[in-house]
């Protein structure tokens, strides 16, 4: 047994934390055809990013309940296990348990659509998140544009439910929804551009890699800081959070698209929001801060410590720490989320519209403009 | 085009005040997330009522002679005085006396107004009920007196705004002689009778 | 047959078959929600084949323009202008029915002879894969730079056309309202109405 684990630590290890090509190794050592290997290999990582992101979400809602409290001077979930960290669990373990409601007059099959059409398009967006140089499922070459695109597939799902539930304030909830996901993705598909035009690729590793030459000075948020508002604005809008979550207005629309749904359809749209939630501070941290470095670079540390970089140990370490970096940033945003939720009042949907078109896109453009004058102007630190 | 860049200079200062505002805003956030919750738990924690508390209302029956005060000052006529005249000893005889608390609004006119002291308030406020007739409390439930919180020993009492220090604002972990905040009427009298000795004595 | 190759022929199975069978729903499926989803299944299953062709870049464009952009523009105006309307008996309907009919067969025909005359088998060139989104923006910036640029004059015809239509004060008042408006009652409006006006 212990043979064994020395045999995957050194594949893993020689193979530059490549698990993928150390896994086939393992299993053709085993004596597996490497087609069959393959085959093994592929449910692997979507398994995990699809653990991660639920575990991702459990932290979230506790963290958003906990923090939200904090801010209110309350105590927050407290009883169910210590300091109410099994309070998620014990929600989604309701919303599991609870009836699952069709309204009569709804139409059943456009009812139960809607929310799995929300909910795919997210998790599917997970695929091109990395967490280190190979800890990602696929490095795809278009990378951040699939994001983009998948995004733009939730607005249907949410005027589906919307529709289907037969209902008023669904329908107007949905129909804010999708205004308010198509008005906001243009001023964040520039934002994302700028960034892309600067590294030269669309591919997210590629964007990664090129911000972490010199630590903390070289990431995007110093090279891109109206970019990073721009995003983080646009991200809020997307997710729905407040400042911009009059879809699900209360005081107006009961809960918008969500008011016929209850158990687990219920929990689909939940989950869908908080894994977006999660997923922007992932690729805000991705883009703008640094993803897996850490504020100084690893190679630096080593050379001075006189190690390789590519001993064994350092690659374990390095990618360790670069996947705490990443969750380190990315909860951090989160953290940022929910104190904006308790800060900004929601907007009207007049000045969301006249913020998004009037106000977002006219500055993504112009940053669009100055950043690709920046880069003819001095190549070196602007991505040649 | 002189317009324009005023404009576009106006627009950019709003935008840059926007910003600083919800900066400062989230500063206020921040800072409240390191205060202390003051939260009491109640079921387990029950905060000690001051003593001008208006609570459900106790009524002395051997007291009250009937008089119907507390009828006509009461804003919406609610307490029921049933009696009849006895006319051998030409006086009324108290039958039954009852308040529903579910309609009462706890102003204590007719405590105020008794010529008896008949009726006084109390510090109970746990008054739900699955019935809300359960409300109508006759003169044997008004008579019970409220179980006192700093007694029942399942609950941790709480001091409650009014007893608390100057500027302390969480009844926890407080030293338990700490002086409330302010003086007592018996307080301000002593003052007051040393001030004047001493006023006299400066005269002499 | 390895694995990969069957997968494909597998995949390339079902998202054919999902977009006959969704065509054919938007165009015979009553209910025009319906339609306008079963269209967005469409637009999403084509992307599908593109990515079956190796081309990841189209495919992620497809999704955006025509899911993201078209299809839920389309559902948009279907939702907003939802009137349950009674619809009159078209005269004729039978002719109508049968000439439409006529043409889409002749197109079917045509369709059948591209199909069978054109010599499938010659290899086209190479797929280029990750490569591909540059050498499209290549090409867009070069040889297709007319069209590109023709398109982007064709989306400014049609957003100018969008505003001239949603701002209503620059099209004239009186044109659209047939009694006038009168005229004292405008001008009054700045008047203080709290003062005593008998006296004029």
């Amino acid at each position: 047994m212990f043979t064994t684990l020395k045999l995957v630590f050194i594949a893993v290890v020689n193979t530059g934390l490549d698990l993928e090509v150390s896994f086939n190794h393992l299993l053709q050592g085993m004596g597996l055809p490497s087609s069959i290997a393959h085959l093994l290999w592929l449910p692997l990582p979507m398994l995990l990013v699809l653990t991660a992101a639920l575990i991702g979400v459990l932290v979230t809602v506790w963290l958003e309940r906990k923090i939200s409290a904090a801010a209110q001077q309350r105590v927050g979930p407290e009883y169910a296990g210590a300091l109410g960290i099994l309070q998620p669990m014990a929600d989604g373990l309701k919303l599991l348990v609870k009836e699952d409601i069709i309204p009569q007059k709804a139409d059943s099959l456009l009812f139960t659509l809607g929310p799995i059409l929300v909910l795919i398009p997210v998790i599917l967006s997970w695929l091109i998140v990395p967490f280190g140089q190979n800890l990602l499922i696929s490095n795809v070459g278009i990378g951040i544009f699939l994001w983009i695109a998948l995004s733009s597939i939730q607005p249907i799902g949410l005027l589906m439910s919307g529709y289907a539930s037969n209902n008023k304030y669904s329908l107007l909830g949905g129909l804010r929804a999708a205004a308010q996901s198509i008005s906001y993705e243009i001023p964040l598909a520039l934002a994302v551009l700028a960034v892309v035009m600067m590294s030269n690729s669309l591919s997210t590793v590629d964007i990664v890699n090129q911000q972490n030459t010199a630590g903390l000075f070289s990431w995007n948020i110093f090279r891109q800081p109206v970019g990073f508002l721009i995003f983080w604005i646009c991200a809020l809008a997307e997710c729905e959070r407040l400042p911009f979550d009059l879809p699900e207005a209360e005081e107006e629309l009961v809960a918008g698209y969500q008011t016929e749904y209850a158990g687990m359809k219920f929990a689909l749209f939940y989950l869908g929001s908080y894994i977006n939630l999660i997923l922007s501070s992932l690729l805000v941290s991705i883009l703008y801060l640094g993803g897996w470095g850490f504020p100084i670079p690893i190679e630096l540390i080593t050379n001075s410590l006189g190690q390789s970089p590519n001993a064994p140990v350092i690659q374990i370490l390095a990618a360790t720490i670069g996947i705490i970096m990443t969750v380190f940033k990315t909860y951090f945003l989160v953290f940022l989320a929910i104190l904006l939720r308790w800060t900004t009042p929601r907007v009207r949907i007049d000045q969301l519209l006249d913020l998004g078109w009037k106000f977002l896109l006219p500055i993504a453009l112009v940053n669009l403009l100055f950043t690709a004058a920046l880069k003819l102007a001095f190549p070196i630190a602007f991505g040649g | 085009m002189g317009t324009f860049f005023q404009k576009a200079a106006d627009y950019t200062k709003d935008a840059i005040s926007a910003g600083k505002y919800l900066l400062q805003g989230l500063a206020v956030t921040f800072d409240h997330m390191r205060r202390r919750p003051i939260t009491v738990q109640y079921p387990y924690e029950k905060l000690i009522p001051s003593e001008r508390y208006r609570g459900r209302i106790h009524y002395e029956f051997d007291k009250c002679i009937a008089c119907e005060v507390c009828v006509r000052v009461c804003p919406i006529n609610l307490p029921v005085v049933d009696w009849v005249m006895n006319k051998e000893t030409k006086k009324k005889e108290l039958r039954n006396y009852s308040i529903d608390f579910g309609v009462c609004i706890f102003c204590g006119n007719c405590v105020e107004y008794c010529p008896t002291n008949c009726l006084s308030m109390t510090e109970e406020y746990e008054l739900a009920a699955f019935d809300r007739h359960n409300l109508n409390f006759d003169n044997v439930a008004l008579g019970r007196l409220p179980t006192n919180v700093t007694t029942d020993p399942s609950v941790i009492a709480l001091k409650e705004l009014a007893y608390l220090p100057k500027g302390v604002m969480d009844p926890h972990e407080l030293d338990k002689n700490s002086p409330r905040a302010g003086k007592l009427p018996s307080e301000v009298l002593v003052k007051a009778i040393d001030n004047n000795k001493a006023s006299v004595e400066e005269k002499t | 047959m390895t694995i990969s190759t069957s997968t494909e022929l597998i995949c390339f199975l079902i998202l054919s078959s999902v977009i006959v069978s969704g065509a054919l729903g938007v165009v015979l499926i009553e209910n025009i929600v319906y339609s306008a989803f079963l269209l967005g299944g469409v637009f999403m299953s084509v992307a599908g084949l593109y990515l079956l062709l190796n081309a990841s870049f189209v495919a992620a464009a497809q999704v955006l323009v025509y899911v993201g952009a078209v299809n839920v523009l389309i559902l948009f105006a279907i939702m907003l202008v939802n009137k349950q309307e009674e619809l009159k008996p078209i005269k004729g309907l039978k002719i109508r029915r049968f000439f439409s009919g006529c043409v889409c067969a002749g197109l079917l025909a045509l369709l059948f002879r591209v199909d069978i005359t054109t010599n499938w088998a010659t290899p086209g060139p190479k797929a280029i894969g990750e490569i591909a989104t540059e050498r499209i923006g290549e090409h867009l910036f070069t040889d297709y730079l007319l069209p590109f640029e023709l398109a982007s004059v064709l989306l400014l015809m049609a957003m100018i056309g969008a505003i001239v239509l949603a701002r209503r004060d620059v099209i004239s008042i009186e044109l659209e309202s047939k009694d006038s408006i009168p005229q004292n009652i405008i001008k009054n409006s700045t008047d203080n109405v709290l003062l005593d006006q008998s006296s004029d």
